[in-house]
């Protein structure tokens, strides 16, 4: 920068005078700091909702799953090849066979729809994140008839570690003089299952897959084989999908974790940016004040404009230390406004008076999370707005006439 | 050579009674090193006929030339050009509040060269020799009327300019303020030979000039002595 321009920057901020401390001034860097703060708050809720979303879906759920392409579920035999095939592949991390199924889940009067997921929770590392999110009791189903359930799901059928419940499953139904009677067995629940995703936990219980398998007269057959992609391999689930869907001879039915959730995360990005956009709005209207700041001052100091290009200061320099002195305000406000937006946003995330809804956003806790692509964006658009706003005033520098001014002071 | 000629320079102002014409025609010949007093009423145009020959104003028709060349007023490096050979002293001293007077005389040689260091020393031996050395460091608002009047006339010598414009530069000052500052005007003339060109409605001023001009219905007159 002009050596000119640095020295007029530092002396608007050492001067005694302190005129960064006049009262536009201060309206226009508490606009900027409330608009920012505003804006990082918003961001940082939804990359934060986001993030915890997707690994709490990729936590809970594996990341590839292979079905039996026709009718009926998979047998002993094709899993076996599955696992095998698979095994082979660089980007795989493991595989488990599980048997799933709906089941009425039933504790005296109190009666609720859920999900049973049969899993072969002796298999040391399991495609999902079972074991971790079993925050209450014990994840290991040896008991006989032992069942994990969803925290949420045992709150509503009033369910207490140790309490025993019914699973009710019209499959396998038996044939009476009464019509029919849907097969039935009591189960002890000892362990919560936590993983914060409202869906989850309100519907998902485990059981041991050979359990799982008798209760359904399901021997040696599997719903799914699950499939756990290494970190690398994720993003790239969909792509794997249809190549091993093309080198199973479309024998299997192969979807991935992001055909299942594209459309979410897609809806997500996509309502990121338009709130993004929306509240740079409020950094336009702040940028109003940066206007009529930079006007004030420059109809406050015309006489020492008008001195200085008397002396030889061009309009160049002159509106190069307008602009100079508003990015200064402009970066501290901007800066500023974006600590007290993360600020905020953990407040929100840390305080328990507002909660999610869990039914409609998935997730009950507000999660903050704030990258630095947010970070550099915020400061990029918010900088370039305060610099368009403050190029609309300095058009007046080089409107200014010296001996007008002279004569006028 | 002259150092600056006039020629027919003419210059209007639109009001809401009606044009004004302030000058009709001025015609005015300087030589290098001269001293030259511009005389007249209040409103009779002397501080437009300076502003004009100091680039600061632009004029309706007429020509200027400096050292024989002719001024385009609409010339980009006029500022530059202003800069370098045009040292100014008005009425007010004009004088940069959030600066030191130190950094006040040494501005015009800053904005020429960007060297700030060489210009502050410049500065310094500046007001020494005008006798301001221990105000150097003082704010324009702790320097007494006269004081701050020498700081701007040490502004305008600092780029050891051709020419110094005075626009009545005594109008603020008292009578004893008054004669030092002409005093150290004429003293800076016979030493560095710097042409001077004083507008004053005070014929004493005026009378120690080497030439007297009026302005009188837009017309300048030499006052023979």
């Amino acid at each position: 920068m002009n050596k000119i321009v640095l020295f007029f920057l530092k002396k608007y901020i050492l001067s005694p005078k302190r005129e960064w401390l006049r009262f536009d001034s201060v309206f226009m860097v508490t606009g900027i700091i409330i608009s920012v703060a505003t804006l990082t708050v918003a961001l940082s809720i939804f990359e934060g909702y986001e993030t915890v979303l997707k690994k709490t879906i990729l936590g809970v759920n594996s990341h590839i799953y292979v079905f039996n392409a026709g009718e009926g579920n998979l047998s002993s035999q094709n899993v076996k090849q599955i696992e095998n095939e698979l095994q082979k592949h660089d980007g795989v991390e493991n595989t488990s066979a599980l048997i799933i199924t709906q089941v009425m889940a039933v504790n005296g009067n109190r009666i609720k729809g859920s999900i049973v997921r049969g899993i072969d929770w002796e298999q040391q590392e399991l495609p999902s994140k079972y074991k971790k999110y079993v925050l209450e009791g014990t994840w290991k189903l040896d008991a006989e008839n032992s069942a994990v359930l969803g925290y949420k799901l045992a709150n509503e059928l009033n369910l207490k570690l140790g309490d025993t419940f019914k699973l009710i499953s019209s499959l396998n139904s038996k044939v009476t003089p009464m019509g029919l009677k849907p097969k039935e067995e009591t189960f002890t629940l000892v362990g919560l299952y936590r993983s914060g995703m409202y869906e989850y936990d309100s519907k998902f219980i485990f059981i041991d897959r050979n359990v799982m398998a008798e209760f359904n007269s399901m021997e040696n057959e599997f719903t799914m084989v699950e499939v756990k992609m290494k970190p690398d391999w994720i993003e790239r689930a969909d792509y794997i999908a249809y190549v091993w869907e093309h080198e199973f001879d479309y024998q299997y039915q192969i979807s991935s974790w992001v055909d299942f959730n594209s459309n979410l995360f897609a809806l997500l990005k996509m309502e990121k940016w338009v709130i993004f956009i929306i509240l740079s709005f409020l950094i336009l209207i702040a940028s109003f004040n940066v206007v009529s700041s930079v006007s004030t001052s420059i109809i406050e100091k015309r006489t020492e404009l008008g001195i200085l290009k008397a002396f030889g200061a061009s309009d160049k320099i002159l509106r190069q230390v307008f602009i100079g002195k508003t990015l200064i305000l402009a970066v501290l406000s901007v800066s500023f406004g974006q600590i007290l937006g993360v600020l905020l946003a953990k407040f929100l995330s840390w305080q328990k008076f507002f909660v999610l809804k869990g039914d409609v956003y998935f997730l009950e806790e507000i999660n903050v999370q704030f990258g630095y692509i947010s970070w550099i964006i915020i400061l990029g658009v918010s900088m370039l707005i305060v610099f368009a706003a403050s190029l609309i005033p300095l058009k007046n520098i080089s409107k200014l006439n010296i001996t007008n001014i002279i004569r006028k002071a | 050579m002259s150092l600056i000629r006039v020629e027919k320079l003419k210059k209007s102002y639109n009001e809401a009674s009606g044009k004004l014409e302030v000058l009709r025609g001025v015609d005015l010949e300087i030589q290098q090193g001269e001293m030259i007093a511009i005389t007249g009423e209040s409103g009779s145009g002397k501080s437009t006929l300076l502003h004009m020959m100091g680039m600061l104003d632009s004029y309706d028709s007429g020509n200027i030339y400096y050292s024989g060349k002719q001024i385009n007023p609409k010339d980009k490096d006029l500022n530059e050009f202003r800069n370098k050979r045009i040292g100014f002293v008005f009425q007010s001293h004009y004088l940069l509040e959030d600066f030191t007077a130190e950094e006040n005389v040494a501005m015009p040689k800053f904005l020429a060269t960007k060297d700030f260091k060489k210009s502050v020393l410049d500065s310094r031996k500046l007001l020494k020799a005008l006798d301001l050395d221990d105000r150097r460091s003082h704010y324009p608002n702790q320097l007494s009327g006269g004081e701050q009047q020498r700081v701007a006339v040490a502004r305008s010598l600092i780029n050891s300019p051709e020419i110094i414009f005075a626009d009545e530069p005594t109008g603020n000052l008292d009578s004893k303020h008054s004669d030092e500052l002409i005093n150290m005007l004429m003293d800076l003339n016979k030493k560095y030979g710097q042409t001077l060109v004083i507008a004053t409605h005070n014929k004493e001023i005026a009378g120690r000039m080497d030439r007297c001009f009026i302005l009188e219905n837009g017309i300048l007159k030499e006052i023979p002595k």
